[in-house]
């Protein structure tokens, strides 16, 4: 039993405010204190990179780029300390508060994290998701040159020490190409999706709730939509205008409506139920039920459908840029420089294994969270 | 069942009518001028002007509706590049896609049904967590991506297969001869990655879904061999999502054709789409989407026609 006096209680809330996770191990949860040093240690030596390349924005001393380049990076860097710092802290609070009630009444949400926690699948799923959203947020502190610059002299070089992925047909580092490109990656795959929920999910919902004439006109449009397949789609729209990153994600974000149907399916067997009827009965406005009775219990599949949709999302966006429709070169993107890669098969290997390497990991990652999030989300599972 | 048939044909005929709208809503805003495509390098802005009056340009939209869909089914849409009626370009580049399409689905239920059989069968084995890895790492890989790699390893470095292309043919189908069977290996396996992992993972939910039903522990409670309860019990009533599914999969397959295609320069309708939005050709764009709309609905309608067949706890109403 720990023993919880006052001074012992204080000294661990110091220890905590000094060394994120210290309050813990002293405590002997060690695993958890170890978990918030790890954090410590890569956020730690992501600012070490930062200053040691003289990139943290108020230190940036690089000739060609301006600070304002970074700023992003270090707002995010700091944000993600004192996160850490606050989240250790409330955490050994809610700790010692927990363990001096002795309380466990476990909430459907406690049940899932529990269950989540002991999904080996879930867990390598969102350790893949966090390391490829660290590498995007902090891409100008991790990569060692920029993704544009060339080098004319050394072009094709095979991976060496100095530039571990080898460098392009133009000279420019693999590896930098590959940090830069998770930004489009992510931010096109993630910009895409949260369109397709709002987009799609309005649809489903209203389709599934309402039904009758507004569902059958939806319904069309669905069937319309997916008849032909979504690439040849989104290919001949994106051609219409010069493609970029902003019209990537709305051009998914709009015309991806697989979500609507599988939550048209979750609210029509939703909005069945009794507490459905109860509700109506007992006189809610509808946008009411909706809110707060009809998405809650549909919010497993919600989950899933968007996990697994960002995934999709990375894979179209880097076929359409690998068939040269999507984003443009010179920006770095997993897909264009695959399709760069082409060209050079017999020569530069190394041009054309790792950014399909990435695609294949990020998008496995995504996947299998999803597959995870379906199985401990699932009530019916005890 | 004749009127749930009928009815289906109906809807999917409504459909196809409102994909030519979209169609034609899109291709008219599409940016390039067709009579100029048409017309090629170098061409006078009368002789431009001409063709703009062949092709109909000034005419009202309604019309020019009418003339690009009505041509599509008469065969007097000519494609803007090709120089011959659409149906023809389409036709001529089937039989590649076809083959590629077919051995590809072949290839992922030969191997994807066993496998997710055994996984469903070992449940929790080391086996079944190797399948559903193997099967998510299916679903996460780019097909453009595999095949690249695989024309890198066989063609280029092991030189054991051609890297791309078609090779020779007999009688427009390259299955018939050695050299095109040779060159179809690579196209077909790396489109088969994602049906493969698809079809087994579908297998082995609807074969743990079935083996959860009472009929199975009535088989065993009776006393047959495990055997002749997991293939003649389970494994036939569980078949039928998968073979619905392969319905639903065409539009798979038609959007991995363009991506595999267009990777190993096999020269079928896959690639023809893409060829086309870069050369702004509108007809061929036209009618190639059409086309594929058409095979994914009519597979999709047959097979669901197939399985209300087959099954007759099915009610059509």
């Amino acid at each position: 039993m720990i023993e919880n006096n006052k001074n012992t209680l204080l000294r661990d809330y110091l220890l905590s405010l000094l060394v994120p996770g210290l309050g813990h191990i002293v405590r002997g949860w060690w695993r958890k204190g170890l978990v918030f040093w790890v954090f410590l240690a890569i956020q730690g030596g992501v600012l070490y990179a930062a200053v040691l390349r003289g990139r943290l924005a108020w230190l940036a001393c690089s000739a060609s780029k301006s600070p304002s380049e970074y700023w992003f990076s270090t707002t995010v860097l700091f944000l993600f300390f004192l996160i850490l710092w606050l989240w250790a802290f409330f955490d050994i609070c809610r700790l010692t508060r927990v363990s001096n009630a002795e309380t466990f009444v476990q909430g459907y949400w406690q049940i899932v994290a529990r269950r989540f926690s002991k999904d080996p699948k879930g867990l390598v799923g969102l350790v893949i998701i966090l390391a490829v959203c660290f590498v995007a947020l902090f891409a100008p502190f991790l990569a060692r040159g920029n993704a544009l610059s060339m080098d004319l002299v050394n072009f094709l070089n095979p991976p060496s020490l100095e530039h571990p992925l080898g460098l392009d047909n133009f000279g420019r580092d693999v590896m930098d190409r590959i940090i830069f490109g998770s930004r489009v990656a992510l931010g096109i795959g993630a910009g895409a999706t949260v369109l397709n929920m709002v987009f799609g999910g309005l649809l489903g919902l209203i389709g599934g709730y309402f039904r009758g004439a507004s569902d059958a006109l939806i319904m069309r449009v669905l069937e319309i939509v997916n008849s032909i397949p979504f690439l040849v789609l989104v290919l001949l729209i994106v051609s219409l205008w010069e493609a970029g990153v902003v019209t990537l994600i709305i051009v998914l974000g709009i015309f991806g409506l697989q979500p609507a149907r599988i939550i048209r399916s979750e609210v029509l067997s939703v909005r069945e139920k009794d507490y459905i009827l109860a509700a109506r009965a007992v006189g809610v406005p509808t946008p009411w039920i909706i809110i707060r009775h009809v998405l809650p219990n549909a919010i497993a599949s919600l989950l899933v459908v968007t996990t697994m949709m960002v995934g999709v999302n990375i894979i179209i966006v880097a076929g359409l840029s690998f068939l040269g429709f999507g984003v443009r070169p010179p920006m770095a993107s997993w897909g264009a420089m695959l399709q760069q890669a082409q060209e050079f098969m017999r020569t530069a290997w190394w041009m054309a294994v790792y950014p399909g390497l990435c695609i294949l990991v990020t998008v496995f990652g995504f996947n299998i969270l999803g597959d995870s999030l379906r199985d401990v989300l699932d009530p019916r599972l005890k | 069942m004749f009127a749930y048939a009928v009815r289906r044909v109906l809807q999917l005929l409504v459909v196809l009518f409102g994909l030519t709208l979209l169609m034609f809503a899109l291709l008219k805003t599409m940016p390039g001028d067709p009579a100029r495509i048409m017309a090629g390098l170098g061409a006078t802005p009368e002789s431009i002007e001409v063709i703009r009056h062949k092709l109909g340009l000034y005419d009202s939209l309604p019309v020019q509706y009418w003339r690009l869909t009505s041509g599509l089914f008469n065969g007097q849409l000519q494609a803007m590049t090709y120089h011959k009626p659409v149906w023809t370009v389409i036709v001529e580049r089937l039989p590649a896609t076809a083959e590629l399409g077919v051995l590809a689905l072949l290839l992922s239920l030969v191997v994807s049904i066993p496998a997710g059989l055994l996984s469903a069968v070992y449940r929790n084995s080391p086996l079944d967590y190797g399948v559903t890895t193997a099967a998510l790492v299916g679903i996460s890989i780019p097909v453009f991506w595999l095949a690249l790699m695989l024309m890198m390893i066989f063609g280029v470095i092991l030189r054991i297969l051609p890297v791309a292309g078609r090779g020779a043919t007999l009688l427009g189908w390259s299955f018939l001869t050695i050299d095109g069977l040779r060159h179809l290996i690579i196209p077909s396996v790396a489109l088969s990655s994602v049906l493969m992992a698809l079809n087994a993972r579908l297998t082995r939910a609807s074969m743990l879904e079935v083996m959860r039903q009472e009929y199975i522990d009535t088989a065993r409670a009776k006393g047959l061999r495990e055997r002749v309860v997991l293939i003649k019990h389970a494994f036939r009533n569980a078949l039928a999502p998968v073979v619905t599914n392969i319905g639903l999969q065409v539009g798979t397959i038609l959007s991995g054709a363009v991506l595999t295609e267009t990777t190993t320069a096999w020269p079928g309708i896959g690639r023809l789409v893409v060829d086309s939005i870069l050369r702004r050709d509108q007809s061929v764009v036209f009618g190639v989407a059409l086309f594929m709309a058409t095979c994914y609905m009519i597979s999709y309608l047959f097979v669901d026609l197939l399985y209300a067949y087959m099954d007759p706890r099915i009610t059509y109403d």
